[in-house]
């Protein structure tokens, strides 16, 4: 299988074409520095994303708490971080920076609620 | 026997509302029954909002005597009711000798008709009147004049309910059955019982003067499609200016009418459709609107567009016809039938309603209603006061010092208002009509998410059961997270 | 009325207007007020959750709310009187500003006066898309703010109109809050926004991506029932025969963002048509003197990185203008290949950063400032895209008189 990407290490974007098979990558062209061969090459066998969402807020001016990740998790999991992070029910007031679930899934990120709700 | 009403008015539209506020006049006990979930589900508010002055009918015709009538009588009844408008004149230009030839003959109808200060004016006068119109020449109708169509049905909506008329919202009429000395009208299971039965149905007139037992009518329902063009065009066009209307297409040609908050629309089209609600706005149609509309306004613009709405005409004759019939307003055993009430119909409504308790009146011996107050006053308008109002205002009640429609400056206030008032609002689209909240230049990009939490707050509702306009158009599916 | 002096009004305490307030402050000035109409400070980034904010400016990857965080602690560090819930209904050349709130309304006279107003979304009714009325269509930033901010849910089965940044975000925003996007359709033959985006908020969710496509007819008399698609050909018009019908209960429209200029037209600001924000001179100061634009209010901006810098460099000629004056800018300014690009005058007299956007993608394109026939400055973009904007900096020496200059954006 063939798959073209846009670098977005640096402003330049080169476009990299790897060649992948069997969960192995065979071939990585058209970058012009390793970062952009690493990036391809992390992106073809275990993307790492962060994710923000919500978490319900109650008492609060706001009914929702946005929340993400302190450092991502492999692209794969997020059905299952999502499903988890809402799952958290947090009652005002709120902090931006308050850990809300330390170590998610065991993946070594935490979720960390990005805004501060009063007390209604 | 023992009667439920002794009106039952079917369709809450600008004649049934005028004919409801009529009735309470007289000790009668009115109900108003409307299939859609509130006013404004009809004709009444997708027009031009043109009060007409009468040229445009043919000498001798019940549209041509009730516009005129309707056009007279609008300022006392404008007065009463505190519905905004203008006098702003009207000009039908024209370009050739065909014109010309046109143009004259409109105006013999007009002065047969007897409406008032119509004349023949020339360029260097159009220019005068309206710097940005084109045209060799122009007719121009001193009396027409533009309204607030929303308001004025809602003031007359309300004015019926102050004296007395009940209104009974999302109530279709499935079945009329003749009863000695009245009628018994079925809305699904619910039935109700009346002496007398007004058909204001509008669009669906033709149905109901069949249950009537009058059978035969037949609507042909024509869509006409309009621009709102935004209010920096409206700056340019102080008055409405048409081309000569062409008799063959049996519409009243391209038009370009301000309106009174200052935007400007263009059309209406005119095709015959299959479905009577279907308020499509199609590709072709809004293409010509733009084209057509530029030959007299060049300065249109994609830019200037707000978005477009569409209007359904309940006509009396088809295409084949010519698509002209005038109004039938007749009495029949126990009811009085308006069938056809297209365009003059907003103009000619209280005329229209004067007739309906005539022909009542012939009938049977009416006693007057002592408490009849033909006045209802709208809560301030924010936008409509000056700077030093709206600053006691504010000061007075902190919900008018809150904005929620940036666009049109609506307040708090205003929108709470709507809601709580007796016949409020309860969707998105209500608020809308009562408001103007969503109708400039952002669409509700920032006001829509502010009104449907009020009304979620206000009408104690979930998510799942905000309505944008009529039953069935939920806006949201329920909570994001549960 | 109550009437009030202040020397600086902003207006607007989003992005823009608090890095302005902020940097002011900084500079010494004094008796600045802030007028915001939400009831919280921080402006379009409090419903902008997702992170890739502050990579360069704080060398972090922060969620909106975070970025505007740290610019509302330091405002209020540092004292800066901000208003919320406050309207301004009025802009007077005299720089008088009128807001209304709920305890009334106060005529502030400015000795200047910051725009910070930002933008507000294209709407279907610009767009003219035939079709009736149902419940159902939102655009991209009214679905965010529903879905963020007030935890309402507006619809299951979605298609999106628009590959601008907003719609892609959105795209994976309803995938993980439970929709079920059915695919990104784009009227360009490209994406309209970063390749970033496509690929985390489309690629990582499957979600299909197709170009050159829009949306000709919308379903449904109550509730959005389909849409139907049809291809388009160079000139961006559908091809007859193309139509494809698309089941979905939710549109979301991505279709660009207009620069919200209410205030600047009231004051009698030239707009310039092309960025549909006011006119500007190197010292981000519209036609009218004493009254300076910057942020989405004069240009839609990509990274909100840039937007502070932007308010910050009006601070330092906010700053110069309150004490003694700037320098004419009697200088026009064109661009060729380029779009959005300000600001319309300078001086040639001092160093000047173009900021604009490239009119089409491409690869290996140069940038440059020409005048009397010269190249002034002159730089190379790798890849050229209209979704990132671009700058080119000019040093005053380099201006040759006073005649235009163009600034012009071309490909190998």
């Amino acid at each position: 299988m063939i798959r073209t990407y846009t670098c977005i290490m640096c402003p330049i974007g080169c476009e990299i074409t790897a060649e992948y098979e069997g969960g192995e990558v065979l071939s990585v062209s058209g970058n012009r520095c390793a970062k952009g061969e690493n990036y391809v090459r992390q992106e073809l066998t275990c993307p790492m994303r962060n994710i923000a969402t919500s978490v319900r807020v109650s008492g609060g001016e706001l009914p929702l708490a946005s929340v993400r990740l302190t450092s991502p998790i492999p692209l794969e999991r997020i059905p299952e971080a999502v499903r988890e992070i809402h799952r958290v029910e947090l009652t005002a007031p709120v902090r931006g920076g308050d850990v809300l679930i330390k170590d998610l899934l065991g993946l070594g990120a935490d979720v960390i609620a990005t805004k501060d709700i009063e007390k209604a | 026997m023992d009667f439920d009403f002794d009106v039952l008015v079917i369709g809450a539209g600008a004649v049934g509302c005028a004919a409801a506020r009529e009735l309470t006049r007289w000790k009668l006990r009115v109900a108003v029954a409307e299939k859609n979930n509130d006013l404004f589900g009809g004709t009444s508010a997708r027009n031009s909002a043109v009060l007409h002055a009468g040229f445009n009918n043919k000498p001798g015709t019940l549209m041509a005597k009730l516009c005129v009538e309707g056009n007279r009588g609008f300022d006392e009844l404008a007065r009463e009711l505190d519905v905004p408008y203008k006098r702003t004149g009207k000009l039908i230009v024209g370009f050739d000798e065909d014109d010309r030839r046109r143009l004259e003959a409109l105006l013999e109808q007009g002065r047969a008709n007897g409406v008032p200060g119509l004349s023949m004016i020339g360029k260097d006068e159009i220019r005068r009147l309206a710097p940005n119109v084109m045209g060799e020449f122009a007719m121009l109708s001193e009396s027409t004049a533009i309204l607030d169509p929303f308001r004025y049905v809602l003031a007359l909506a309300e004015n019926a309910l102050k004296n007395g008329a009940r209104f009974l919202f999302s109530h279709e009429v499935t079945g009329i059955e003749r009863l000695n000395g009245g009628w018994e009208v079925s809305f699904g299971e619910k039935r109700l019982t009346c002496r007398w039965i007004v058909n204001s149905a509008g669009l669906y007139a033709d149905k109901i003067s069949d249950m009537l037992g009058k059978k035969g009518y037949v609507i042909y329902p024509c869509r006409g499609e309009y621009f709102i063009l935004d209010k920096r065009v409206g700056e340019l066009l102080p008055m409405p200016a048409y081309p000569v209307p062409n008799i063959r297409t049996g519409g009243l040609g391209i038009h370009l009418t301000p309106t009174m908050d200052g935007n400007v629309l263009i059309g209406p089209s005119t095709e015959y459709i299959g479905e009577r609600d279907d308020y499509s706005a199609t590709a072709p149609t809004m293409d010509m609107l733009i084209r057509d509309g530029s030959r007299i306004f060049p300065h249109i613009r994609r830019e200037h567009y707000i978005r477009n709405f569409s209007g359904i005409r309940p006509k009396l004759a088809g295409p084949d016809k010519g698509g002209y019939n005038d109004f039938v307003i007749e009495r029949l055993d126990g009811a009085v039938n308006l069938v056809g009430i297209e365009s003059p119909g907003l103009t000619a409504s209280m005329p229209i309603a004067k007739l309906v308790v005539e022909m009542i009146g012939e009938v049977e011996d009416l006693e007057k209603n002592e408490s009849f107050d033909p006045v209802s006053r709208r809560a301030p308008v924010f936008r409509e006061l000056s700077r030093e109002e709206q600053a006691k205002l504010a000061e007075k009640d902190p919900d008018y010092g809150e904005i929620i429609c940036r666009c049109e400056n609506v307040t708090r206030a205003e929108i709470l208002a709507a809601i709580r008032s007796p016949l409020g609002a309860r969707t998105v689209t209500g608020v809308k009509y009562r408001c103007r909240s969503t109708m400039g230049r952002c669409q509700g990009g920032y006001c829509q998410t502010r009104i449907a939490e009020m009304l979620m707050e206000e009408l104690s509702l979930t998510p799942e059961e905000v309505l944008y306009s009529q039953e069935g158009s939920n806006m949201f599916t329920g909570r994001a997270i549960r | 009325m109550r009437t009030v002096d202040k020397k600086i009004v902003v207006i607007g305490a989003g992005p823009a207007g608090l890095a302005a307030a902020i940097a002011l402050h900084e500079r010494g000035e004094r008796d600045i007020l802030l007028l915001e109409r939400e009831k919280k400070p921080g402006g379009i980034l409090r419903q902008c959750i997702h992170d890739g904010f502050g990579l360069t400016r704080f060398g972090e990857s922060l969620s909106g709310p975070e970025y505007a965080a740290r610019f509302i602690a330091r405002a209020k560090e540092l004292g800066i009187e901000i208003v919320t819930g406050a309207t301004v209904v009025g802009l007077d050349a005299d720089k008088t500003v009128t807001a209304v709130a709920a305890d009334g309304m106060t005529a502030y006279r400015a000795q200047a006066v910051v725009l910070a107003m930002g933008c507000r979304e294209r709407t279907r009714g610009a767009l003219a898309i035939p079709g009736r009325r149902p419940a159902g269509v939102y655009t991209a930033g009214v679905a965010q703010a529903y879905i963020n901010l007030k935890n309402i849910m507006v619809g299951r089965e979605a298609v999106i109109l628009g590959s601008g940044d907003i719609g892609m975000i959105m795209a994976r925003r309803l995938t993980l809050e439970g929709a079920h996007v059915k695919g990104v359709y784009e009227i360009q033959p490209y994406p309209s926004g970063l390749p970033r985006n496509v690929e985390q908020c489309l690629n990582d969710y499957g979600i299909p991506l197709h170009l050159s496509r829009t949306v000709t007819e919308i379903h449904g008399r109550d509730r959005l029932e389909a849409v139907t698609v049809s291809r388009v050909d160079e000139r961006m018009k559908p091809i007859p025969g193309s139509e494809e019908r698309i089941e979905c209960d939710t549109l979301i429209l991505s279709v660009g963002l207009i620069t919200e200029n209410e205030l600047t037209r009231m004051a009698g600001a030239q707009i310039d048509p092309r960025t549909s924000g006011a006119v500007i001179d190197e010292h981000f100061q519209t036609e009218v003197k004493g009254i300076f634009a910057a942020g989405n209010v004069l240009h839609v901006h990509d990274l909100v990185d840039f937007v502070s810098l932007e308010a910050e460099q009006l601070a330092a000629s906010v700053t110069e203008y309150l004490h003694g004056g700037l320098d004419e800018c009697g200088v026009e300014v064109s661009g060729e290949g380029v779009i959005q690009l300000i600001p319309q005058r300078v001086s040639a007299k001092r160093d000047v950063t173009f900021a604009l956007r490239p009119a089409k993608p491409g690869r290996n394109a140069k940038l440059r400032v020409e005048q009397d026939g010269t190249v002034l400055a002159e730089k190379r973009i790798p890849r050229a895209l209209p979704a990132e904007m671009a700058q080119i900096t000019v040093k005053a020496e380099k201006f040759l008189s006073d005649s235009p200059v163009k600034v012009v954006l071309s490909f190998d």
